[in-house]
């Protein structure tokens, strides 16, 4: 009886896993490959591809555009949801829960009308300039769409939540009591912040902030609705390279350039887990 | 001290504070395309001088929004029903297999969530072009099956993982079919799971932006697509009311998945 519910009287369990399985190989992994390939194919066999992506000053500035936005958008949503994250899981659950509830809102909102609504916003007319207007921050309207200035508030809004989830998770696994340890030697509020909730939290913000910036990287809609035309990212050049130029070389190289990246960063934050499991 | 709400002192205030200003940053867009959608303003000039519901009458008059609505109701419930099977067949093996490798697979499975979706969209385009799968629902189903399969994978198998096999084997045990056990015990024993991947690979699909403008031709285009290309001409308050609706949508899958978790908790 016992050797048939062995798993080997039910085979290894590979199979049900068979349809997933095509299905990504068939649509993604080989298409994907077929992308990438055509960047060392295209018009001709060679880097040159490369050569003109890395070689020239637009293309540069596109990939200095696309890490200056990703940085700052990180750096800004760090310095939001560390307090945020923090304040959520010491809150009474009745606060903490509403203000969930208006985070999962926001992350399920569809995400062109959230931009739609910065692209409102922000406007030369828009709300935001006539309140900075009114209160005497500015005497004309300041350009806030069309520019890096109107992607970095649409992302930073669009990036928030997954900063603060992961980042409450680990604040929330925090011992209290190693704070309050803390106090009885004698550890004023400001040490004990620097010197023991922000180190036992840094994993989370590591992490959360590894997968901000790999997020923004690669992000297309919001840049490409507040950002304008004169101001790529590497992912509407990606866009442009095959849409518009119809230049699959072009396009396959800057797909593989970010690829890349983006791999890096997962690895980075793969070992910076595993040492932290350790 | 500062893991106790009530000991911060005045940092509980600042802490609060800052957390309302988020909540209002997070809530406050939105409930503005809400308001803009019934005011008559078409320079969407806030506070609107009056109200309407001009933009609904329009929205609902254009034959090209309800079609493209129709359409991306059609592909996110066709996604919803493969990925919560292919999920599910995939998690099973993933939680009950016992052959190598797999960590390596789990890993693999979820790559497509990991990557840029624009690469995903530019190489299936270029797919779609050879095969000729480019602007039918085909094409979209397969290129949105591919982004919510991972989200699905992770949903149910978190639930496999909670369940006791030990259960299905006392089922088996008792003369039911290796089949019937996983049909009869297993299934209604994670449906939450399946529920909950069910509504994230609705509004993924629902959603999506940018595999759907790849995949879009003049004829066949999703609601996200339609909003895409009015988008890009102007601002016109018609997109609020396309909006303030999806938003609507959005709030009671939102509520019917809080009762699928309190019905879980019971």
């Amino acid at each position: 009886m016992l050797s048939y519910l062995s798993p080997a009287r039910r085979g290894s369990g590979l199979g049900t896993a068979l349809p997933a399985l095509l299905l990504l190989l068939a649509f993604f992994v080989i298409p994907v490959a077929a992308l990438l390939s055509r960047s060392v194919t295209e018009p001709e066999l060679g880097l040159h591809n490369y050569k003109t992506l890395l070689g020239s000053a637009t293309y540069l500035q596109i990939f200095l555009n696309t890490f200056m936005v990703s940085a700052v958008v990180t750096l800004v949503t760090v310095l939001i949801a560390f307090p945020v994250s923090w304040a959520l899981a010491i809150m009474p659950p009745r606060l903490s829960s509403t203000i969930f509830a208006i985070i999962l809102l926001s992350m399920w909102t569809n995400l062109l009308a959230r931009t739609y609504a910065w692209m409102v916003l922000l406007q030369q007319t828009g709300l935001v300039n006539r309140i900075l207007m009114s209160i005497g921050v500015t005497e004309r309207p300041l350009q806030l769409t069309n520019n890096l200035v109107g992607v970095t508030i649409g992302m930073v809004y669009i990036m928030l939540p997954f900063m603060i989830l992961p980042l409450y998770g680990v604040i929330r696994k925090i011992e209290p009591a190693v704070l309050q340890a803390a106090a009885l030697c004698g550890a004023s509020k400001t040490q004990a912040l620097c010197r023991i909730l922000l180190p036992l939290a840094a994993p989370g913000i590591a992490s959360g902030a590894l997968m901000v910036f790999v997020m923004s990287l690669g992000y297309f809609v919001t840049p490409a609705l507040l950002g304008g035309t004169s101001n790529m990212m590497v992912a509407e050049l990606i866009v442009q390279q095959v849409q518009s130029l119809v230049n699959w070389g072009m396009g396959g190289a800057a797909a593989f350039v970010l690829l890349v990246i983006t791999l890096a960063i997962y690895a980075l934050q793969l070992r910076l887990f595993e040492r932290e499991a350790r | 001290m500062l893991l106790d709400f009530d000991k911060l002192g005045a940092w509980k205030w600042i802490l609060s504070a800052i957390c309302a200003l988020m909540a209002l940053f997070l809530l406050l867009p939105i409930l503005f395309i809400v308001a803009l959608s019934f005011g008559d303003s078409r320079w969407l000039i806030f506070p609107p001088p009056n109200w309407t519901l001009k933009w609904y009458h329009e929205l609902f008059a254009d034959p090209r929004w309800l079609a493209a609505a129709w359409t991306s109701a059609r592909i996110a419930l066709i996604v919803m029903v493969l990925s919560v099977a292919l999920g599910l067949l995939a998690s099973l093996a993933l939680t009950r297999g016992t052959f190598k490798g797999r960590a390596v697979l789990r890993a693999f499975f979820l790559t497509p969530m990991v990557l840029p979706v624009v690469i995903i969209a530019v190489a299936l385009y270029a797919a779609f072009l050879r095969l000729g799968l480019n602007g039918t629902l085909v094409g979209f189903v397969i290129a949105h099956l591919i982004v919510a399969l991972p989200f699905s994978i992770i949903t149910i198998s978190g639930a496999l993982e909670t369940f006791d096999p030990s259960i299905e084997d006392a089922a088996i045990l008792c003369g039911a079919s290796p089949w019937e056990a996983r049909f009869r015990v297993t299934l209604p024993a994670i449906s939450h799971g399946l529920f909950s991947a069910a509504i994230f690979s609705f509004l993924i699909s629902w959603d999506e932006v940018v595999l759907a403008i790849f995949m879009a031709s003049p004829t066949l285009q999703t609601l996200p697509v339609k909003v895409w290309a009015t988008l890009r001409q102007d601002l016109t308050p018609v997109i609020a009311a396309a909006s303030t609706l999806l938003v609507g949508l959005t709030v009671i899958l939102m509520i019917v998945a809080a009762l699928i978790r309190k019905g879980k908790s019971r």
